[in-house]
């Protein structure tokens, strides 16, 4: 599904008699979303990025402007009839429900449209092959489920389940059987299936007399020699399936039966993705999903949400103000400031590419560097170094010069002298602390690699062009050099 | 998973329609929910606020009017002298006396007792704090039918029923001097006050004493005034206990007892626009007390239920 | 702080303990005591001895049997009127204020016109408006026989100038349990508003988002999350059904009703009802064991409860 923002707006009202002033949370957005693509808003926090995901969730009303799923105008429909997914920020997991019930809930609001089948026979069938095929694994997983004595149904049903990929009421079906408890389960296995083939002949002679046609699948045609549809509420079968399947996805098979209380934030993410991803949305929104999860946790679940959206390839748009998260799973990133759309593009091209200032300084770690500078003609100057001379630069001004912590080089005869105050080794790289003239407070941080070996005192760098930007100090727009 | 349960194709109900029919949809229903709410509310609004209406009504009507096969939903000529007979038949100025007397020296009394208590189990550390306020609150389960009895025993045996008037008051008072729950509301609010403050006035060379009234006292008046109106309510609307002290003796009577006992006996119906008056005379006055310390009254009523 | 206001603290404890001593923990015991008493005199305060014979005759047929006793005034009225009221305004009065309170949460416009209206009925005398509700179900000219166009059906009190009329013991029933639950709701609704007004908002956008209707949000999302409010409530609302009193007296007058006996007990006394009647009587043993024996049911029901909740309320 293609998302287009077009000019959405949305202004909080103020209160004229307490002096509050309208707030602007959303200015005049305008995105367009690829289908399938995974796309980052990330922004300080107030910059409008969360209200710009509950407007598309349906959740807030915008002011002004339209938003677009596909060729439909959503903009004035309820969220209910959206069809899309949602990920709060803490989660908002019923907690009076186990996380069965908080994944199965969507699904009971749900229609399916389905080809018409004699599930009864397809079951039978399954089963007959589950028991031909795979009887020995089956009665390891039955007997591997004893406790106390006991062959537990729950337990041998969620290994079975698991393996196989049936349904839980299948897999019950077999464990009462009673296979297990049998001196000569083949035996008993073997009746079984006569019975079931029995039980499925029967039932397709009823049809057959009542002159219905079918097909290899079971599946009900009609004068045609289609399929019939139907459109009907889910079975519980068929939510158990999708619940079972979801939960596979996102590994939260070990505690269905737990409520939320009892699961660690990353688990608790995990099963609200899995509750917003149950319905197959059209759209899956995550509102600022990993703040809650300690560093190293972070790390695994934003893999674990590209891996999802990848296997499932909904479009997904994930808020966050963490940069490296939307630079590493992002397909595209949206950089936002004061409800403006700052920059759009790839993260990479934005981070190489900044337009202004503002998205210059906003994304990565550590800090670009920021030097007050001016130029005279075409040169560049910050403070008494000369750093370039561009045929795009003109007249006498003052700018703004950002160098990325990894443009520098040192080279004895380079552009620009630093005071080094520090260095600090981490492994591959290290850090060096400096200082330039032009603005001695401010420190300056360099990441080069730690095999140089770099004198104290005052040393001279030269700097990478690629890593060094010029914005204008009025606008703080970017002047590209040719 | 089996290819059929996989390939399952999941649409929203009523999905088939366009963008604009679910839009109008939305809002039809949303109005009809709100029309329905507002229409139940208003229903059981009625039927909360008809006895008062009709209460009022019935009070102004004469016997021969309420006598009639077709009431009549406003008086048609209105009879003001039900009033003064009702407050006649009533006593009103006795039983006023002896429930403002009861109800001021209670309130009063648990006021006292409840700050001191409630100042000892939130600022005071000893021992044996924590199990005594349990204590304290465990008795607010046992149904006070246990008291009842035995208190009427003991105040017989001391000879309060039966010396007077003094010997009432005194009887209808000092057993309501203490009340738990308001020992454990109020004790929440202390708790509220920082421990800095009282800290910060031992360091000045405050007493306890002086702390606790010209600090403590002032900052939880919200729930002191909350307390005294429930309670002083509590007194207007006892019945038990003073019925049994009165030992159907008129003059000992407090406000309910006075409104039940003189109606008691199956009176014509030409009294019942009498009787109205009366409970008028003793409902008006609580229906303006709520009315205009709403605020206060909602908040100590409703602290009880949030800690379950 | 330092522990040497220790005796400080019990000084200014002293006023309550001292009341609650003599008021409250000396009367619980002396009421077991007393219970057990035989021709217990209360003025004098002598007895013949221990016995068990006051429960003996309040509870169960054994030492007394038939018309009169207190087995039957006890365990055929009393104790059969208690628990009717009990079953029907509990459930029934939880029901309406849960709706009442969810259909508050719901509006905007004319909240606070509807929260104080619906307040109302607490702040009012249980006995004086007992009366009013008297007023209105009479049989001869109450608005209630009008409105349903029931002319004579006795409520209360026979009608007046009706040569045999009698009262149905389920109509005097069903206008006693209407006044209870009007009496009740109020308190209820605000503890289910309370309730409401901390459940956090976004359960209700996530069953939005999940296209659940109103009706299964309210029924799957708010009732489980108001259950420590329910179940607080039904504690209270049963031990105060248990203990129904005033709006007896204040229905029925101080003789607790006269109804026809083929239909069912004879009054609406109830267990408080039977104890205050025999301080009157000066038969303050049995007042003693029936209170003990009421304590008793409550605290037996009270425990269940718990019990019962403890798997299905979510803190």
């Amino acid at each position: 599904m293609e998302i287009v923002l077009k000019h959405l707006t949305k202004v909080f009202p103020g209160n004229p008699k307490k002096n509050i002033r309208d707030t602007t949370a959303v200015d005049n957005l305008n995105i367009k979303i690829k289908d399938g693509s995974l796309v980052g808003l990330l922004g300080p926090s107030g910059c409008g990025k969360s209200t710009t995901l509950y407007m598309i969730a349906g959740l807030k009303q915008p002011t002004d402007g339209e938003i677009w799923f596909g060729d439909e105008d959503v903009t004035n429909l309820a969220p209910e009839k959206r069809g899309i997914g949602l990920v709060f920020q803490n989660y908002a997991l019923y907690p009076h429900m186990t996380v069965y019930d908080n994944v199965k809930f969507p699904l009971t609001n749900l229609n399916v449209v389905k080809n018409k089948t004699i599930q009864k026979v397809v079951d039978n069938n399954l089963i007959i092959n589950l028991l031909e095929n795979n009887l020995d694994e089956i009665l390891n997983l039955i007997k591997s489920s004893l406790f106390k004595g006991k062959y537990s149904k729950s337990a041998s049903a969620r290994r079975i389940v698991f393996k196989y990929h049936v349904v839980t009421s299948l897999a019950e079906k077999i464990f009462k059987f009673g296979l297990q408890y049998s001196e000569n389960p083949k035996e008993l296995a073997s009746s079984i299936v006569n019975k079931l083939k029995d039980e499925n002949s029967q039932i397709l002679d009823k049809f057959d007399k009542k002159g219905v046609r079918y097909n290899k699948k079971f599946e009900i045609l009609d004068e045609t020699g289609n399929p019939v549809k139907e459109k009907r509420h889910l079975t519980a079968d068929e939510i158990d399936a999708l619940v079972q399947e979801t939960s596979r996805l996102v590994q939260i098979n070990d505690y269905l039966e737990r409520k939320p209380a009892e699961l660690s934030g990353g688990q608790q993410q995990r099963v609200a993705i899995a509750r917003a991803l149950v319905k197959k949305p059209r759209v899956l929104l995550l509102d600022e999903p990993l703040s809650n999860l300690d560093a190293r946790l972070r790390l695994q679940t934003r893999e674990e949400i590209k891996r999802i959206q990848l296997n499932t390839g909904i479009t997904t748009i994930f808020v966050t103000h963490d940069q490296e998260e939307a630079m590493s799973i992002c397909d595209d990133i949206v950089v936002m400031s004061l409800g403006k759309e700052m920059q759009r593009n790839h993260p990479q091209e934005v981070y190489n590419n900044p337009n202004c200032l503002f998205v210059a300084k906003f994304l990565g770690t550590p800090p670009i560097n920021v030097f007050p500078a001016h130029v005279e003609g075409t040169e560049l100057f910050v403070g008494q170094d000369k750093l370039l001379a561009n045929k795009a630069l003109s007249g006498k001004k003052e700018v703004i010069v950002g160098i990325r912590p990894e443009g520098f080089i040192y080279n004895p005869k380079g552009e620009m002298e630093f005071d080094i105050k520090s260095i600090i080794t981490q492994g591959r790289d290290m850090t060096i602390l400096a200082s330039h003239t032009s603005n001695p407070e401010n420190q300056i941080k360099m990441i080069i690699d730690s095999s140089i070996q770099i004198p104290n005192g005052k040393v001279r760098f030269s700097i990478k062009s690629t890593k060094l930007f010029v914005f204008d100090k009025e606008t703080e727009e970017r002047i590209y050099l040719d | 998973m089996e290819d059929g349960y996989r390939d399952l194709q999941l649409v929203l109900r009523g999905s088939s329609r366009s963008v604009k029919s679910k839009e109008i949809s939305s809002k039809v229903w949303k109005i009809i929910g709100l029309i329905v709410v507002y229409a139940l509310l208003a229903f059981a609004a009625l039927i909360v606020i008809f006895p008062f209406y009709w209460m009022i009504i019935t009070s102004l009507k004469s016997g021969e009017e309420i006598n009639r096969l077709v009431p009549t939903f406003f008086p048609e000529v209105i009879r003001w002298s039900n009033y003064s007979d009702a407050m006649a038949k009533l006593d009103f100025g006795t039983l006023l006396r002896n429930t403002l007397i009861v109800g001021i020296f209670s309130t009063l009394g648990t006021l006292i007792t409840s700050i001191l208590a409630a100042f000892a189990f939130s600022k005071l550390n000893f021992k044996g704090r924590d199990m005594m306020f349990s204590i304290f609150l465990g008795t607010m389960m046992i149904p006070g039918e246990m008291m009842v009895i035995s208190n009427y025993i003991s105040v017989s045996r001391l000879g309060l029923t039966s010396s007077g008037l003094t010997g009432i008051y005194i009887a209808n008072i000092i057993p309501f001097m203490v009340s738990v729950f308001y020992i454990y509301l109020l004790r929440q609010n202390f708790k509220q006050i920082p421990d800095a403050l009282y800290l910060a006035a031992k360091v000045d060379g405050k007493g306890d004493w002086t702390f606790l009234w010209k600090v403590m006292v002032p900052l939880a008046a919200p729930t002191l005034i909350t307390i005294l109106i429930l309670k002083l309510m509590g007194a207007w609307n006892s019945y038990v206990w003073p019925n049994l002290v009165a030992q159907n003796q008129k003059e000992y009577y407090m406000m309910t007892n006075g409104l039940r006992n003189s109606f008691n006996v199956a009176s014509d119906i030409d009294q019942y626009g009498v009787q109205m008056a009366a409970t008028v005379v003793v409902t008006v006055p609580l229906l303006l007390v709520f009315i205009f310390f709403r605020k206060y009254i909602m908040k100590g009523v409703g602290r009880a239920g949030i800690k379950g | 702080m330092e522990s040497k206001n220790n005796w400080k603290a019990w000084l200014y404890l002293a006023p309550v303990i001292i009341l609650l001593a003599v008021f409250t923990f000396f009367p619980i015991i002396n009421t077991f005591y007393v219970s057990f008493l035989k021709n217990y005199d209360y003025m004098r305060g002598t007895s013949d001895g221990f016995t068990f014979d006051n429960y003996l005759l309040v509870l169960t047929p054994v030492l007394k049997s038939g018309p009169g006793t207190m087995f039957e005034e006890v365990m055929m009225t009393a104790l059969p009127n208690t628990m009717l009221i009990t079953i029907i305004t509990v459930p029934l009065s939880i029901i309406i204020s849960l709706l009442i309170a969810i259909g508050l949460n719901s509006i905007k416009a004319l909240k606070k016109v509807f929260q104080t209206i619906f307040f109302l009925p607490y702040v009012t005398n249980a006995i004086a408006v007992g009366m009013v509700f008297s007023v209105i179900f009479d049989a001869n000219t109450g608005i209630f026989n009008a409105i349903f166009n029931t002319p004579l059906h006795t409520w209360i009190a026979p009608a007046f100038g009706v040569q045999g009329s009698t009262v149905n013991y389920w109509s005097a029933l069903f206008a006693l349990s209407f006044y209870i639950i009007w009496h009740s709701l109020p308190y209820k609704i605000l503890i289910f508003l309370g309730g409401l007004q901390n459940i956090d908002k976004q359960y209700y956008e996530a069953a939005q988002i999940d296209a659940a209707p109103k009706w299964k949000t309210t029924l799957k999302v708010t009732v489980p999350l108001l259950s420590p409010q329910i179940l607080y409530t039904l504690i209270t609302s049963f031990i105060g059904a248990f203990k129904e009193y005033n709006s007896v007296i204040g229905l029925f007058g101080s003789e607790g009703g006269k109804f026809d006996k083929t239909t069912g007990p004879s009054s609406m006394k109830t267990m408080v009802y039977f104890i205050y009647e025999q301080i009157g009587k000066n038969q303050v043993q049995y007042a003693c064991a029936a209170a003990v024996f009421l304590f008793l049911i409550i605290m037996v029901f009270t425990v269940i409860q718990f019990r019962v909740s403890k798997k299905r309320v979510h803190y």
